[in-house]
């Protein structure tokens, strides 16, 4: 009797230790939120990650750049790594204090890497073997060909790529080229407005083109699922996306391509309003910038000694530039 | 023999409690709410304003079918069976929408999304096969639900109500985006 009662004792005991902490079997799990466009370098350090560590699962959740900040931010869900595709939204929305708690969410942030724009395609693209850096903007105005960008309300590509667009008209001094290649395409055209030298794009609420020469899903992996399909002929993408999945490319000029730091000041004169503020906790303005990726450890990660060794698993990794990844930033960025 | 039949109940409980309480986790490891939507309220703001409790929801006529969402890097949740109010029959009882008016659904965590005549009438979306490769759309209609796979709908996925775009058809998802979670307002603006 008193064995069988120090055995149900021992059970209780063990009820109450072992209790629910997220660590069944002994494998500790750490929850890893990437920005959409580093999903497969991450799944690939996610591999070779837990290759190093027996006993980790890292789980990786990719998000829009602002959902994935979003989700320890105004979700409230545990988080031990947060990296995103724009380096401002981390003092913009992580500064800030956590709910009942004196600190902030984070501090703090690394940029380890950039990327550039640039025009996938594949060579069943109408006029494939046409396209060049030089002349993208007339092939991607001729009759029949179908571009593709993502919703500038869901992700930083979509928003980007007007960006692109409208500095093309002053690289290329072509003043209609954002309205031939974009603005004409919806109903009613796309506002574009200028005031002391920075030229705004307003969207309306919807993002729904009048026509089928211009194609806008939700993010970049429906793009590449389309052109792969033959649905469109030519997308804006991150160069590192469409490296990683195979894609033709061309490289646009520096001066558009949002991909040198010495250039920050000319891609601030585009701006784009979204159409409402889709969250609360950011404006609807979208200033354009060199593209800068960046990492942290939120204040209340529940493994931080872990999330920093993941953490400097990946900056170590994107330093080396490996194919697929963005590229690391070059010194002086 | 007899004297060890208590202890041994008592060893049955605790292993039925180990097993039952088996480490489920918060999901997320995030503060969850507990389910209590006694105080959550619905209003609908148009030509008029109203104001619904749950119990006023669900005494509504209900739309019943398959939702099925995908998010913006390819993650799908579903399939799930849905069931709710039309989003149309509470646009009307908001006073209604024109041709050119939106929807405008909100929710305390800060998230909106603006739905036009179009998309309220079930067409103007794009739809995947389970495979997400795009597919004719099939006709849809926007719910507000309230219930998925025949439970109350969680906190967690978004209770007591989020938008859910459904089909009489399975297998047919649709961008998560619209799929709004806690809604709490839903207005209609006049362009």
């Amino acid at each position: 009797m008193i064995r069988v009662a120090g055995l149900a004792v021992l059970l209780l005991i063990t009820v109450a230790l072992s209790g629910c902490t997220g660590d069944p079997g002994g494998v500790t799990v750490l929850k890893v939120l990437p920005a959409g466009s580093l999903l497969i370098p991450f799944e690939e350090a996610e591999a070779e990650f837990e290759a190093l560590h027996p006993g980790v699962d890292v789980q990786l959740e990719g998000h829009g750049s602002i959902q994935v900040i979003r989700q320890v931010t105004d979700l409230h869900r545990a988080a031990d790594v947060v990296a995103v595709a724009d380096e401002s939204l981390i003092p913009d929305m992580m500064y800030r204090r956590m709910e009942g708690s004196e600190e902030n969410y984070t501090d703090w942030y690394i940029p380890f890497a950039t990327n550039e724009m640039v025009i996938a395609y594949t060579p069943a693209s109408r006029y494939a073997a046409e396209i060049t850096s030089e002349n993208w903007y007339e092939i991607l105005d001729r009759p029949g060909v179908r571009t593709g960008f993502s919703n500038p309300m869901l992700d930083a590509a979509g928003y980007r790529t007007l960006m692109v667009v409208q500095l093309a008209e002053s690289e290329y001094g072509n003043e209609t080229l954002f309205a031939s290649l974009i603005g004409n395409h919806f109903d009613p055209p796309l506002e574009v407005t200028t005031d002391a030298g920075v030229t705004t794009i307003h969207l309306p609420q919807i993002m729904k083109p009048s026509d089928q020469d211009l194609v806008i899903r939700d993010g970049s992996i429906y793009l590449i699922s389309l052109l792969q399909a033959g649905g469109i002929d030519y997308a804006f993408e991150y160069r590192s996306v469409a490296d990683a999945v195979g894609l033709e490319w061309i490289s646009l000029p520096e001066s558009i391509n949002l991909g040198s730091s010495d250039l920050e000041q000319e891609y601030s004169k585009v701006k784009v309003e979204l159409g409402f503020q889709r969250f609360s906790s950011i404006g609807k303005e979208r200033t354009g910038r060199h593209i800068v990726y960046a990492i942290t450890i939120p204040a209340n990660a529940p493994n931080p000694a872990l999330a920093e060794e993941f953490m400097d698993y990946v900056l170590a990794q994107a330093e080396k530039g490996r194919p697929g990844w963005p590229p690391p930033l070059g010194k002086g960025s | 023999m007899r004297s060890a039949i208590p202890a041994l109940l008592l060893l049955a409980a605790c292993t039925a409690l180990c097993l039952l309480a088996g480490c489920t986790g918060t999901p997320a490891g995030g503060t969850v709410p507990a389910d209590d939507f006694s105080d959550w309220r619905l209003t609908l703001n148009g030509t008029g304003e109203e104001v619904l409790t749950l119990e006023d929801l669900r005494g509504l006529p209900a739309a019943e079918g398959h939702g099925y969402a995908v998010s913006t890097v390819g993650i799908r949740y579903g399939p799930y069976r849905c069931r709710g109010v039309d989003l149309t029959l509470l646009v009307d009882m908001a006073g209604g929408m024109g041709e050119r008016d939106q929807v405008w659904v909100s929710a305390p965590d800060g998230y909106l999304w603006v739905f036009d005549a179009e998309q309220m009438s079930g067409e103007g979306f794009v739809t995947f096969n389970e495979d997400l490769k795009e597919i004719p759309s099939p006709p849809l209609s926007i719910i507000l639900m309230y219930e998925q796979d025949g439970h109350p709908l969680s906190y967690n996925d978004g209770g007591p109500a989020r938008i859910a775009i459904i089909s009489q058809e399975p297998g047919v998802v649709t961008e998560g985006s619209a799929w709004v979670k806690w809604v709490d307002r839903i207005e209609v603006r006049r362009t």
